[in-house]
């Protein structure tokens, strides 16, 4: 579904992916983590399409599409979603009138009918129930005044309403008490599908005790240098990057 | 710069246009404080102050001929139900006069009006723009048709005023007075529309008078909608009594090049006046909003609020100034004058202009011009919108604080006329 080869990317002068490859199957669940700076957020906001990113060597490939040729409206349409680190606030936006028009806009390229109001209002209901966000943050400028748990839900609301193929989660976790990670983690595997892949991304290991991935990979000076199972996660937890960093070092040496 | 114009060349202009608006029909006497004015008032350059972003020699070649066709215009918001009246070229059409006799309720044409009641529109044709701006004494002195609004005191009118003017295709002119008196205590609403065929060009110079009387209150929606290449001057002056309430909003819609000086005028303590208003030129359009407020008693509240985007090559004018005279104690007064720029040859031009003479005031203001926030834009492209769409939005949600403030016809109407013309629908 997603193949990522030798990617190096640059944000202005500077190197943070350094050749970094990786695939992902469909239906999959793939957790990233590593240390601060390796990398992360600039492969999910590459992902996405954010053009502060110059690719200078490599590929991503989504479904057979070189991703690359993409822009970030193209993305999304193609089935990509990114769950904002940080999400922003659009003030006099209502949550709705957001979603309504991301959603027909999608159909829209897609050639597809728009939603009828009846259809549209009903999977909002379930998909917000998904999430437990109540009717009042619905209605309300989209994240204006929401706090950071009700923010990461209204993410996790917008991918179970938009229903991409692939979700990137990008630090879902960070900010959240256990109750809210619990509510978004519900929402995510709930999700889970044979047709619809996660990449998630993330610092620590206590949000991959509630969506369990399927694969491990290690993140660090812009290139994966370890993968294994879900077991990696708490290998890594107990015992922090260092010793993966410094073998690879050795082994580069 | 070289825009000295020769004494002559706008005396000619005002020559043309009076014989183009003669010919077309003059409305009443025109003002002999206002012909006097005309001689004495120099042409606006852009060496004036007022007049520095705003270029009115091309006004000089402005050759007017009086309209052939006075076919009515299709209605404007259909939907609303309003006593209405319809104006072409600065001629009274049809409407639907509302007469309650002398002591009663009128709306109608100002020229129904002298007719039946000149007493109630002594000294109708003078305003104070006529005799210190060249455009408004030019107004004045060959004065046409528009709508009268009279409610006397304790009264208020039953519906809605909706006075719709319109500039037929041709070159012509026009120079309507829209003239409102609300006694004492009264109440009215109303609406002022202009608009104009796709090929009509010239000048639209327009007047709009009012005076609110102690403890009335008058709320009007100012629609400028306007597609053709018309040069429109507005010159809109507010008098309000103590305790009254003025709420007016101007939407600009659309226009080719509009200047709108607005003046109100506080006379009497704890007087509330709202002003709001919205532009959006695009293309090489030019829209100017000069403001001023009169605080000239005490405890009176002020609050105005424009906002506008402007695209392509086109130039917006905002400039706002607040007089606080010196017995006007304890007013608070509040401006905010926020603008977007879309695209790099579009131009901005906001100036706040306080001058206060009392001591104990509040007084705010704050202006702001800058881009789409790129973080937000790609938000919503992430989410599969379009550039357009998220622009639309993003404008929506910008221009929502002043647009939520008409009736939802109207707000309707001028959104979506926003859209098309960015092509964001």
């Amino acid at each position: 579904m997603l193949k990522i080869d030798n990617l190096h990317a640059q944000i202005g002068d500077t190197e943070i992916l350094k050749g970094l490859s990786l695939e992902l199957g469909a239906g999959e669940v793939h957790a990233i983590m590593g240390p601060n700076g390796s990398g992360k957020s600039t492969l999910a906001s590459i992902l996405a399409g954010r053009e502060d990113y110059e690719v200078t060597q490599g590929s991503i490939t989504f479904d057979g599409v070189d991703l690359l040729e993409l822009d970030a409206t193209e993305r999304a349409v193609a089935g990509i979603f990114l769950a904002f680190q940080y999400p922003v606030e659009i003030p006099g936006v209502s949550n709705i009138n957001f979603l309504r028009t991301a959603l027909n806009s999608i159909r829209e390229q897609r050639e597809e009918a728009p939603l009828s109001g009846k259809d549209f209002l009903a999977k909002v209901k379930a998909c917000a129930q998904l999430v437990e966000l109540d009717g009042k943050l619905r209605d309300r400028s989209v994240n204006e005044g929401f706090s950071g748990g009700e923010k990461k839900r209204n993410e996790v609301f917008q991918m179970a309403m938009l229903e991409p193929k692939l979700a990137v989660l990008d630090e879902t976790d960070s900010g959240l008490d256990i109750d809210a990670l619990r509510i978004v983690a519900h929402g995510v595997n709930s999700m889970r599908g044979a047709d619809r892949s996660f990449l998630v991304i993330t610092h620590y290991q206590r949000l991959l005790d509630h969506i369990v991935p399927d694969f491990v990979h290690v993140l660090a000076g812009g290139r994966i240098v370890h993968s294994g199972g879900k077991e990696l996660a708490l290998e890594l937890e107990e015992k922090g990057y260092d010793w993966i960093v410094d073998a690879q070092a050795t082994e580069q040496a | 710069m070289n825009e000295v114009a020769a004494p002559t060349q706008h005396a000619a202009l005002a020559a043309r246009v009076s014989e183009a608006c003669s010919q077309a029909g003059l409305v009443g006497e025109p003002h002999a404080e206002a012909l006097a004015a005309l001689e004495a008032i120099d042409y606006p350059t852009t060496r004036q102050e007022r007049w520095r972003y705003t270029r009115v020699a091309r006004f000089l070649e402005v050759a007017p001929s009086a309209p052939a066709d006075l076919t009515a215009p299709p209605a404007v918001v259909g939907n609303l139900e309003a006593l209405r009246f319809t104006f072409v070229a600065g001629q009274y059409i049809n409407g639907d006069v509302l007469d309650e006799g002398a002591d009663g309720c009128f709306a109608g044409p100002v020229s129904l009006a002298l007719e039946r009641y000149p007493e109630r529109l002594k000294g109708w044709s003078k305003s104070d723009f006529s005799t210190r701006e060249w455009f408004a004494a030019l107004q004045a002195s060959a004065p046409q048709d528009g709508v009268c609004i009279l409610v006397p005191e304790g009264k208020s009118l039953p519906r809605p005023v909706l006075a719709h003017h319109h500039m037929p295709d041709g070159v012509h002119v026009s120079q309507p007075r829209d003239l409102i008196h609300i006694g004492n205590n009264a109440a009215a609403e109303a609406i002022l529309w202009s608009d104009n065929a796709a090929q009509s060009a010239g000048m639209l110079n327009a007047a709009i008078t009012a005076s609110v009387g102690d403890g009335a209150s008058l709320s009007l929606e100012i629609v400028q909608d306007e597609p053709g290449s018309v040069h429109h001057m507005g010159h809109h002056h507010f008098t309000q009594g103590s305790n009254s309430k003025l709420t007016l909003r101007t939407a600009t819609a659309c226009a080719h090049w509009l200047r709108n000086d607005l003046h109100i005028v506080q006379d009497g303590t704890h007087a509330d006046s709202t002003f709001h208003g919205c532009y959006l030129p695009n293309g090489r359009q030019f829209v100017d909003h000069h403001t001023r407020i009169d605080h000239a008693h005490p405890d009176g509240q002020s609050n105005e609020l424009y906002k506008g985007l402007a695209a392509d090559k086109s130039t917006a004018v905002f400039n706002g100034k607040i007089m606080v005279h010196k017995d006007a104690q304890r007013i608070e007064a509040y401006q905010s004058n926020s603008n977007l720029l879309l695209g790099e040859q579009a131009s901005m031009y906001s100036k706040p202009e306080l001058e206060i003479y009392a001591d104990d005031v509040r007084c705010s203001h704050g202006c702001t011009t800058g881009q789409f926030d790129k973080e937000a834009l790609f938000y919503l492209r992430s989410r599969g919108m379009t550039e357009t769409a998220a622009h639309n939005l993003l404008v929506q949600a910008f221009l929502a604080e002043v647009l939520n403030g008409f009736r939802p016809e109207i707000r309707d109407h001028v959104h979506a006329v926003f859209s098309r013309r960015l092509g964001w629908n």
